[in-house]
């Protein structure tokens, strides 16, 4: 089976953390997943992010490239309603030039409140900003120079200044929760960046949607389809679960506070569930075996071929990371790719 | 008796046409080389749209940078500020400070070309607004776990930065400024005035004294580090530096007065479209090592500077001579500004 296997470096840590450590630690984990073959490393980017310290998504990104020279670099997602045109597409020219043509652009709208204000962006208004930023985005990455007035900005034969490296430019995924966001993400994407959020039920029902929204704008269903769920993987099934608990409810807890289950389908709501229910069908845990089941179903229902997995919970420690990547590269990933 | 630091900056500016991936090959170079010199650090400015030339952006650049040197400080300088918010640059420069170890400056300056303006959708009028506001919502994210405060183009509503800078209180800002108003500005709000390297010596002697009224009416000390950026030309003689310096100068201030540069520096110095021969007076570091020394101490002695972030590399000039140049500035010049 033709799969590609990303690994999402959260990094995202308590607030008292030492930040100096725990960076120490994601070289460390960027290394190991360059040597172990995966096929790209993923960052999320999120701001004003207390109870957590984070690091920002573009510098890291930029930090590693030394570390994990072979592995696509994915910005997992932008929060593009907030940012730029003229900068986010300058910023990812830089890094596709500087990573030798590895760089993916992820990006989605944003939810957060105290992100929007921060950035001075009225939450009507983000759609807008959203589709107006990627088209102007990929005008300056295509054409010579462009002339566009959007909303809050204007480009007056404006450039990028360095050319791209890939052809003709990163690809663009886009991140989407909601029905209305995954028609936006047929339109206006390179493909749909399935979230780790939902169950697979959702994500079925969803899939149907894009596809006719595909067809609708005579678009082929894209090569590449990715997804990114939170695994948790032992060598036994057990072990696995008893892994994963503390970790899937403290994230969670976190997200409810931020108001992610807003931005979700009415029927898939309420994330703060009881832990086995939230589990089930939106949470990768088990042996390698069911690991790589799962993988496979995946890829048979949904027709994802890159999974970017999330492995590190808050506070998980730096062995237990390291132990998972080995364990996924030694014992799942072949058994997906002989499936 | 201190030292005066020698920081390099690089420019990472290109004519159209130039393979960038082999350009961005040579500047690593330059930096393990001026790692292993003495340099103190790495400046990298910042413009979008750079047109005619091509440019590599600030951020990502010193970030992926800070892997080949373990030594060198990082300065952004500068951030055009006012086209930014000051949640993303407190959090971008504070993730680049612990991703350094604790190695970064934050250079900040208002930014003046109409297509930088536009793009951003800033108004002209609203940019000093724009700077302060954003200055010190920074330096309170930097220091405070959560900041509330209304600018008048962003809320903070209880916002944290996301990651504390390494350097405690916080990194240093270096505070950009061509204008005399603007060197007042320094004087209040940043921790130095960062000296800008277009205006004449005789146009700086002038706007020190600025600067120094504009510290005493804030209360504030002369600061310790003062920075100043010039162009650097060093060759074996004077006549072969003015050499290096012709091509590589021409190319550059065109593109500065085709932009606008001149139009924000003080009257009777803001002419940059200029003859070459002309701007080489008293604008430039130039000479023999033994000449561009000499030059060095007299800017220590005239204006306190301190230290110096050189540019070497004008637009266009092979990476040969940007090596020799270095090996030279490093070699027969920095340890003359030991203890100077």
């Amino acid at each position: 089976m033709d799969m590609q296997f990303g690994v999402m470096l959260r990094g995202l840590f308590d607030w008292d953390d030492d930040m100096k450590v725990r960076f120490n630690e994601l070289m460390e984990q960027a290394r190991l997943i360059d040597k172990l073959g995966y096929d790209c490393i993923t960052k999320g980017s999120h701001f004003s992010t207390y109870p957590h310290q984070e690091m920002t998504q573009i510098p890291f990104l930029c930090r590693i490239m030394s570390e994990a020279p072979n592995v696509r670099l994915n910005a997992g997602i932008v929060l593009l309603a907030l940012h730029n045109p003229m900068e986010v597409a300058d910023y990812f020219a830089t890094m596709d030039l500087m990573s030798g043509g590895r760089m993916i652009f992820g990006c989605a709208l944003g939810y957060r409140e105290v992100e929007y204000k921060a950035f001075g962006v009225e939450k009507g208004t983000g759609v807008t900003r959203f589709e107006e930023n990627l088209e102007a985005v990929r005008r300056l990455w295509t054409d010579e120079k462009v002339s566009m007035k959007g909303t809050t900005f204007e480009l007056d034969e404006a450039r990028i200044s360095v050319p791209l490296q890939q052809d003709p430019h990163p690809p663009i995924w886009i991140g989407a929760n909601a029905d209305v966001a995954i028609r936006r993400a047929a339109r206006l994407g390179d493909c749909w960046y399935l979230n780790p959020h939902q169950k697979v039920e959702t994500l079925l029902r969803q899939m149907d949607l894009y596809r006719e929204e595909l067809e609708k704008y005579n678009k082929p269903f894209p090569k590449e389809l990715p997804i990114r769920r939170e695994v948790f993987c032992a060598p036994t099934h057990d072990e696995a679960v008893e892994l994963a608990a503390p970790y899937i409810k403290g994230m969670y807890d976190a997200y409810k506070t931020w108001g992610q289950d807003k931005a979700m389908p009415a029927e898939d709501r309420d994330i703060t569930q009881e832990y086995a229910e939230l589990a089930r069908d939106r949470f990768i845990v088990g042996d390698p075996d069911e690991v790589a089941e799962e993988y496979v179903r995946y890829n048979k229902e949904l027709g994802v071929n890159h999974i970017i997995m999330s492995v590190q919970g808050v506070g998980m420690p730096q062995g237990q990371v390291l132990d998972t990547l080995s364990l996924v590269a030694e014992e799942v990933i072949p058994k997906v790719r002989a499936a | 008796m201190a030292d005066i630091q020698l920081g390099l900056m690089t420019r990472g500016q290109f004519p159209q046409g130039d393979d960038m991936q082999l350009r961005f090959e040579e500047m690593f170079e330059q930096i393990r080389i001026a790692d292993k010199l003495g340099f103190s650090c790495i400046t990298k400015g910042m413009h979008y749209s750079s047109w005619p030339l091509q440019d590599i952006q600030m951020v990502p650049y010193l970030s992926r940078v800070m892997a080949e040197t373990k030594k060198m400080r990082l300065n952004m300088g500068i951030v055009l500020l006012a086209l930014h918010k000051p949640l993303d640059y407190a959090e971008l420069a504070a993730t680049m400070d612990v991703l350094s170890g604790g190695r970064i400056i934050f250079g900040a300056a208002l930014g003046y070309r109409d297509v930088e303006l536009k793009a951003f959708g800033v108004q002209k009028k609203e940019i000093v607004r724009r700077f302060t506001e954003n200055i010190e919502a920074i330096k309170r994210l930097w220091t405070e776990d959560k900041v509330t405060m209304k600018g008048s183009f962003f809320e903070l509503d209880e916002a944290s930065c996301s990651i504390k800078p390494l350097q405690k209180p916080r990194p240093p800002i270096w505070i950009g400024a061509n204008a005399d108003p603007a060197i007042e500005r320094a004087a209040q709000i940043g921790d130095c005035w960062y000296v800008n390297p277009h205006s004449r010596n005789e146009t700086l002697y002038r706007q020190l004294e600025v600067y120094k009224r504009a510290l005493d009416a804030a209360d504030r000390p002369f600061p310790e580090e003062f920075p100043m950026r010039k162009e650097v030309f060093v060759a074996e003689t004077r006549e072969k530096a003015i050499e290096l310096a012709k091509p590589a100068i021409g190319l550059k201030y065109k593109v500065y007065h085709s932009w606008g540069q001149d139009t924000v520096m003080p009257e009777g110095d803001n002419n940059l479209d200029l003859d070459w021969e002309e701007l080489l007076d008293d604008r430039f570091v130039l000479g023999s090592p033994a000449e561009v020394c000499e030059q060095l101490l007299d800017l220590n002695k005239s204006l306190g500077v301190n230290h110096i972030i050189a540019s070497v590399q004008g637009a266009g000039m092979p990476q040969s001579q940007v090596l020799e140049a270095l090996h030279m500035l490093g070699e027969e010049v920095l340890p003359n500004l030991k203890n100077a």
